[in-house]
């Protein structure tokens, strides 16, 4: 025990003293919290109005809709910068007015210009050629904006007051959409489902990361001979054993780094925001009772100790970094499939598919802390899914030992599946 | 048996395509230093790390100090310095040094100790500089020797086992390590260590156990071995290397069985029921300047090639270092 402990000790410490190690662990917190803050930062004092000063409106209609519309895209607009430009052309001119605009924009002399015909005054068609026309939230708000100014042009025909123009057709509405779960109603939506996809993203992560981690050390010393010096002072599985629980305490501290700074981030936000000024958004943080913590908890030591020996005993079975890179391919498409599911699972966590993933070993590690941090989950899927991971997991370490302790010195040609099968059945 | 650090009793170990051991036996006294001497792939890391338990043998048993050898404490009790030498790159010289010790139980604090004396006695710390602070990636070739060489010695083992421990090394670095392998002879210490050079062999070993294509071919005391090759060797020196005489004699099969000629010096081995007499008076008659001629014990170089054999030899010998 005293020699898996100075193995454990050593892959730990010469880890997290290097700079690499540092340097993710304090900027990964400082990631987020930018994250957090500058968005809120970017926002502020910024308009509709913004993307659209110096547009050109062609109103090819007689009802001077054009004007209107200029007008509530300059609301808020900064003082000095231009307004849209209005332009009323006759609707057999268009055309040659289209392409004259066309060429302002070219020459930078313009952002963009709106077409507005009688097919617009109907609500069936409006027309925007624009720099910024890739911009999904700048057209949506164009598309609004025009909207409510039409509107309020057909309730005006319709006699109502100009002055109660604005309360009628003004509303802000949000959705605040709630979550409802086998346990009755269950916090914000959205909220679980950024919870969800973090934790999902983190153990994958970590997994691909630090499972590396493990083949580059293994094969470091194999290609360094140190292995041999090792694993004559202690047995082949024990140095295996040290490796991967001492690269593994590595992912964790990270973790628990990164989690810490980043509620404490949260935590500072609103009086950082009050500070530069920016009005204070509620921010509200997933409900994680001790009971969830453990079983992530625990599910990132057995989906890490599944991948980890794996990784090993690809390390030992190769000889250079490149063939490294090749034999750890099925390993990276298992690791890669599970996380193109990311998505749809979140959207879905109760379909067969996602059932089907939380059962199978390789999956299982990520897609069931997932469903587990976006709500319940039958007892008897998440038990399922445990039983199968560990049992997984007994038979990655047990196949890892036998090929890793006959690998590891083993030099030259890179051995076929077949030998390696033979390795594996070696007595010794 | 007690005065035995290894016994190796009927050891054989087979891979899928070829023997690497067969049969083999040893008895390799206490506290004696043995050399294991054989060309390339005759099985002698095969049987090093059978030894040590990396490998176990298919058949056969093996005891170090009368214990199996698969018995996990027996290996703190042994320092091994692998032929193929390496360390954590990237890890200082004291913390590689701390870690294996404590791979051999040593605590981490008396490890320290000895690491600061053992640092200070092969000049890795000196009072301008201090290696042991430094990563392994900053020493030189000759220090990593060093310090690989401290790591093999730091839990004072009983039983030394050296894989080659001479390739690689500059003069001075190998007689420093043969200085230290007769210390550890003269503190009781056993040595084992596997060589191609016959000349070091024969000077360092009390013992030596010649292995060729994963068989024993000779072994006991070098006193034992040389006897046993007689004394029908001759030693010959000339002056300014062989004339075209000489060489005719010397290339007379019913005189001379076999000739080693390295320039000026020859090691010549009589032929059967020849007259070494008869060979000294022909050459004398051809004018060549003779400064030695005596009647010699076969060189272990010389056994070494009578009994492995020109063939294995071409494979061991070409390229060592």
């Amino acid at each position: 025990m005293a020699k898996l402990w100075a193995i454990i000790k050593r892959e730990y410490l010469e880890r997290v003293r290097t700079r690499w190690f540092i340097f993710a662990t304090v900027f990964g917190p400082v990631f987020l919290g930018s994250l957090i803050i500058i968005p809120a930062y970017m926002a502020k004092g910024r308009t509709s109005s913004n993307e659209f000063t110096n547009a050109i409106i062609l109103d090819a209609t007689t009802s001077g809709i054009g004007q209107r519309v200029a007008d509530a895209m300059s609301v808020g607009r900064p003082p000095g910068s231009a307004a849209p430009n209005v332009r009323v052309v006759a609707p057999a001119e268009l055309s040659q007015a289209e392409s004259t605009s066309t060429h302002l924009v070219m020459n930078k002399q313009a952002s963009g210009y709106l077409v507005l015909t009688d097919q617009t005054l109907k609500g069936e068609e409006l027309h925007y050629a624009g720099r910024n026309a890739t911009s999904i939230t700048d057209m949506e708000r164009l598309r609004s904006t025009v909207k409510e100014t039409i509107i309020s042009q057909r309730l005006e025909k319709e006699g109502v007051k100009p002055a109660r123009l604005k309360e009628l057709t003004f509303m802000p509405l949000r959705l605040n959409a709630e979550r409802i779960t086998d346990k009755g109603r269950g916090g914000s939506g959205t909220v679980s489902i950024i919870f969800a996809g973090v934790v999902a993203f983190l153990l994958y992560m970590s997994i691909v990361l630090y499972g590396q981690n493990v083949l580059r050390g293994v094969l470091e010393e194999k290609t360094t001979r140190v292995a041999e010096v090792v694993v004559s002072s202690v047995p082949a599985e024990t140095l295996l054993a040290g490796k991967v629980l001492g690269v593994g305490a590595v992912g964790l501290t990270q973790q628990v780094i990164w989690v810490v700074t980043t509620l404490f981030m949260i935590k500072l936000r609103a009086p950082i925001l009050a500070g530069l000024g920016i009005p204070v958004t509620p921010f509200e943080l997933p409900q994680i009772s001790p009971w969830l913590a453990l079983l992530l908890l625990l599910f990132f030591v057995f989906g890490f100790t599944f991948y980890a020996s794996l990784y090993a005993a690809v390390g030992s079975s190769v000889n250079t970094e490149q063939e490294a890179q090749q034999a750890m391919q099925p390993l990276l498409i298992l690791l890669v499939a599970t996380a193109v599911f990311i998505n749809p699972i979140l959207l879905n966590p109760t379909s067969r598919m996602a059932t089907v993933m939380s059962i199978l070993p390789f999956s299982a590690p990520i897609i069931m802390p997932l469903r587990l941090a976006l709500g319940s989950v039958p007892w008897y899927e998440l038990a399922g899914s445990l039983v199968s991971l560990a049992l997984s997991c007994i038979v990655a370490v047990w196949l890892a030992a036998r090929i890793y302790r006959v690998g590891l010195l083993m030099y030259g040609k890179r051995p076929t599946l077949r030998e390696m099968g033979r390795w594996v059945r070696y007595a010794h | 048996m007690a005065d035995h650090a290894v016994q190796i009793e009927n050891v054989g170990k087979r891979y899928a395509d070829h023997v690497a051991v067969r049969d083999l036996t040893l008895h390799i006294p206490k506290g004696s230093v043995y050399g294991l001497l054989g060309p390339n792939g005759a099985g002698k890391t095969t049987t090093i790390r059978m030894i040590l338990n990396i490998i176990a043998p298919d058949q056969g048993a093996i005891r170090i100090f009368g214990t199996p050898s698969s018995d996990a404490r027996i290996t703190d009790r042994i320092g091994y310095l692998p032929e193929e030498r390496g360390l954590y790159r990237k890890m200082q010289v004291r913390r590689i040094l701390r870690f294996l010790a404590e791979l051999k139980g040593v605590p981490a604090k008396v490890a320290d100790v000895r690491i600061t004396e053992w640092l200070e006695r092969l000049e890795l710390k000196t009072a301008e500089k201090d290696w042991g602070l430094s990563k392994i990636d900053e020493l030189s070739r000759g220090m990593k020797q060093k310090v690989q060489f401290i790591g093999t010695l730091l839990h004072d083992p009983d039983l030394v086992i050296l894989d080659e421990p001479f390739s690689g090394l500059d003069p001075i670095n190998a007689q420093a390590l043969k200085d230290t392998i007769m210390d550890l002879r003269h503190n009781g210490k056993t040595v084992i260590f596997s060589t191609h050079l016959m000349d070091n062999a024969e000077r360092i070993c009390d013992s030596v156990c010649i292995i060729a294509r994963g068989e024993k071919v000779l072994d006991g005391s070098i006193t034992d071995i040389k006897q046993s090759h007689g004394t029908r060797n001759i030693a010959l020196s000339l002056d300014g290397g062989a004339t075209n005489g000489v060489s005719e004699i010397l290339a007379d099969r019913k005189l001379v069985s076999r000739v080693d000629d390295s320039n000026r010096y020859f090691e010549i081995e009589m032929a059967p029921g020849a007259n070494s007499q008869e060979l000294l008076r022909r050459i004398v008659a051809t004018g060549a300047p003779v400064q030695r001629f005596e009647l010699v014990q076969a060189s272990l170089h010389q056994i070494f090639l009578e009994r492995v054999g020109a063939s294995g030899v071409e494979m061991g010998m070409t390229g060592h270092g």
